[in-house]
């Protein structure tokens, strides 16, 4: 069977009650979600990010709503990027912007120059940084640089905290302080429920009035599985932690091989390798990760955590291939 | 036309035999050199590769004779006819002259197997008219038209696309190669299809980039809106200049330097001291270059006529970098060596590389 550890994708299920409150989702599909399950997920992520419930968007996938943001706040400022960033967003910005900026993070460190962002915010700016940064797994701000960056009214600060859980690193506190400040999350990575697509975005003040009418429909399966999940994260916690641990015992043992880790603060690996074809040759053993160079720069490849066995045999078979190499 | 393509196949049998003996290439006499040393030809193994990968059927090649294609196409089970002749020994001009005997046939793609030496060859007989899938197996390996991999030429002859970019032909100095010196030049660009790995599904289209060609418009057209009035642009060679020359109204050429100004065509294809001449005629001169694909190099390698007492003259403020977003994407950071470190040094740090229509990057020069 082939292993799949090219979509940052958990290895492990939904815990057992979690499914469980999917199935009972399916059972209500002929109908649309109640209001008050919709309400109780709220509240249950206000709790979770310690925030007010009037400041929780939901939606299918937080790329939907990064979409949105670019949507309702691009035409009349710049859109400043971080390149690389998450595709996804990259390419939608790509269509949309009136006038686009990129900063280019570069190796080997992939610092983001806080006095070079700073110089780029002089105008009506949104500013959009997955924190840390897909694929290079790396905090490209801290506390000072984004107080720096909110101080200036001129800004739309959008932080994308896709892989918060495995980081520990969020601006959420700064939510009410700053009205200018938007963060994005999903319950794709930590919680195991990619296959659901939630995400939901925490809103400082100004963005209030732009998502009043935002359409909140969830399909019921999601809303139930999410409402489950939240009400006892430990599940989700253990999780992470077997992630984390496997992950550094994988770039512990790819280090070994001479191919170059680039470690960082997510649930995947970022490597680099001359070897030719490096990914078609995993692939050809049946194990997939992502080839980066589409995208980006050729021999960069980012690989998701599988389980122990499927590790084991990414890591025997990568020992292969630079033997052979 | 059905939808049968006609694939050109030529092998350069000689490409490649200098590395194994310690030579910088087999241009010219070196390669009896390398002969003599008993260096072995490494083409046929690369081409076997990438022809035992080949998936489609609906493929039909015309083949160079012999050593130069028939003799490994005829291995496998595709439909092929040979043109052309050639005697014991080959050179690059049995190449050129067996290309346009495809060309006169009627070729959809060429693939051809050797180093930047046989690319030149190939970029002589078909410029940008028909597009290329190279297979490296040369020495010298600096143009970035070339494959990442037998596999790669393979997918990328598998997987039929319409969608095509330009990469450049770089030219080695082999005479100062082989004495240790780096020296190279833009010598063309060739045609070459645009090939995302399909290793594995995404969850989004890949393409992130717009075409190519759409791009270089979008530049074009920003710089012609932007353009300032008593300022002498000179235009760095390239595809993407060419395409604001052409935006201008000015007839540039496609791999030298040239000059204008108040959208005249006041310089063409100078050199250092053409350069420098100019510049003391005019108060306010900015350079406008794209860097090289795949390596980054803005100053130094493809264009040498920008030499250090040239940029110094000039300043990096008056540095205006373009390439298109599929370049610039791909680059980890700007490259620049003029030979002259404090030179190199004044270039580096952070600069702005325009894109696209408003559209820009913030890259390090290194």
């Amino acid at each position: 069977m082939t292993i799949n550890l090219h979509m940052n994708e958990n290895p492990y299920s939904p815990a057992k009650r979690i499914q469980k409150a999917a199935i009972k989702g399916l059972e209500k599909i002929n109908r649309y979600s109640e209001l008050k399950y919709l309400i109780e997920l709220k509240e249950l992520l206000g709790k979770y990010n310690n925030v007010p419930i009037d400041r929780i968007v939901l939606s299918h996938g937080s790329d939907l709503l990064l979409r949105e943001i670019i949507n309702i706040f691009s035409k009349d400022r710049k859109i400043v990027l971080v390149n690389p960033s998450f595709f996804s967003v990259g390419q939608y910005a790509v269509k949309q912007a009136r006038r686009l900026t990129r900063i280019q993070i570069s190796t080997p460190d992939f610092k983001l120059d806080p006095d070079l962002l700073l110089n780029e915010l002089n105008k009506p700016t949104l500013l959009i940084i997955d924190n840390p940064n897909n694929p290079t797994g790396k905090i490209l701000i801290d506390d000072g640089a984004a107080e720096k960056i909110l101080q200036n009214k001129n800004v739309l600060l959008v932080i994308d905290e896709a892989y918060y859980e495995f980081s520990g690193k969020t601006f959420a506190s700064m939510i009410e302080k700053y009205p200018n400040l938007a963060i994005t999350r999903t319950m794709d990575k930590a919680f195991s429920l990619a296959g659901l697509r939630f995400g939901y975005l925490i809103i400082g003040d100004y963005y209030k009035a732009h998502f009043s009418n935002f359409p909140i429909y969830l399909s019921t399966p999601t809303l139930f599985a999410a409402i489950e999940a939240l009400k006892n994260p430990e599940y989700m916690i253990a999780n992470v932690d077997k992630i984390l641990n496997e992950k550094i015992r994988i770039e512990k043992e790819i280090l070994k091989t001479g191919i170059q880790v680039f470690p960082g603060e997510t649930s995947f690996i970022l490597i680099k390798t001359n070897i030719p074809d490096f990914g078609k040759k995993l692939n050809d053993e049946k194990i997939n990760i992502c080839n980066l160079s589409d995208e980006w720069i050729d021999g960069f490849y980012r690989i998701s955590i599988g389980h122990h066995e499927d590790n084991n045999k990414l890591l025997s078979i990568i020992r292969k291939i630079c033997n052979n190499a | 036309m059905s939808n049968v393509k006609s694939i050109g196949l030529i092998v350069n049998p000689i490409a490649g035999m200098g590395g194994s003996v310690g030579l910088k290439g087999t241009d010219g006499e070196i390669y009896k050199k390398a002969i003599e040393l008993g260096a072995k030809p490494t083409t046929p193994g690369r081409i076997e590769e990438t022809l035992a990968l080949v998936k489609r059927k609906d493929l039909y090649f015309i083949a160079a004779p012999g050593k130069m294609g028939e003799d490994y196409i005829k291995k496998f089970n595709f439909k092929y006819e040979v043109v052309s002749k050639i005697d014991e020994e080959t050179n690059a001009d049995d190449t050129k002259r067996i290309i346009r005997e495809m060309v006169e046939k009627g070729i959809d793609l060429l693939i051809f197997v050797g180093g930047d030496g046989t690319a030149r060859d190939v970029y002589d007989v078909l410029g940008l008219t028909i597009p290329v899938v190279g297979i490296p197996s040369g020495v010298k390996m600096f143009s970035p038209v070339f494959a990442l991999s037998t596999f790669a030429a393979a997918e990328i002859i598998n997987n039929e696309t319409e969608q095509f970019i330009e990469k450049e032909v770089l030219d080695i100095d082999e005479e100062a190669f082989r004495k240790g010196k780096l020296g190279a030049k833009l010598y063309g660009y060739l045609k070459v299809p645009k090939n995302l790995s399909l290793l594995q599904g995404k969850k989004e289209p890949s393409n992130v980039t717009k075409p190519e060609k759409i791009s270089k418009e979008e530049i074009a057209q920003y710089i012609l809106e932007n353009i300032e009035k008593d300022t002498l642009y000179i235009l760095g060679p390239g595809t993407t200049l060419k395409t604001i020359a052409d935006k201008i109204r000015v007839k540039k050429t496609l791999l030298g330097i040239d000059a204008v100004f108040n959208e005249e065509l006041v310089g063409k294809d100078l050199n250092e001291k053409g350069l420098l001449g100019l510049i003391k005629k005019y108060d306010e001169i900015k350079i406008i270059v794209t860097p090289i694909g795949g390596n980054g190099f803005i100053f130094g390698r493809a264009s040498k006529q920008f030499t250090p007492d040239v940029l110094k003259l000039i300043g990096k403020e008056n540095v205006i970098v373009v390439a298109t977003e599929d370049k610039i994407s791909r680059l980890d950071c700007l490259r620049v060596d003029t030979g002259d470190a404090k030179t190199d040094n004044n270039l580096k740090g952070h600069l702005k590389v325009i894109t696209g229509y408003k559209t820009e990057t913030i890259i390090e020069v290194k």
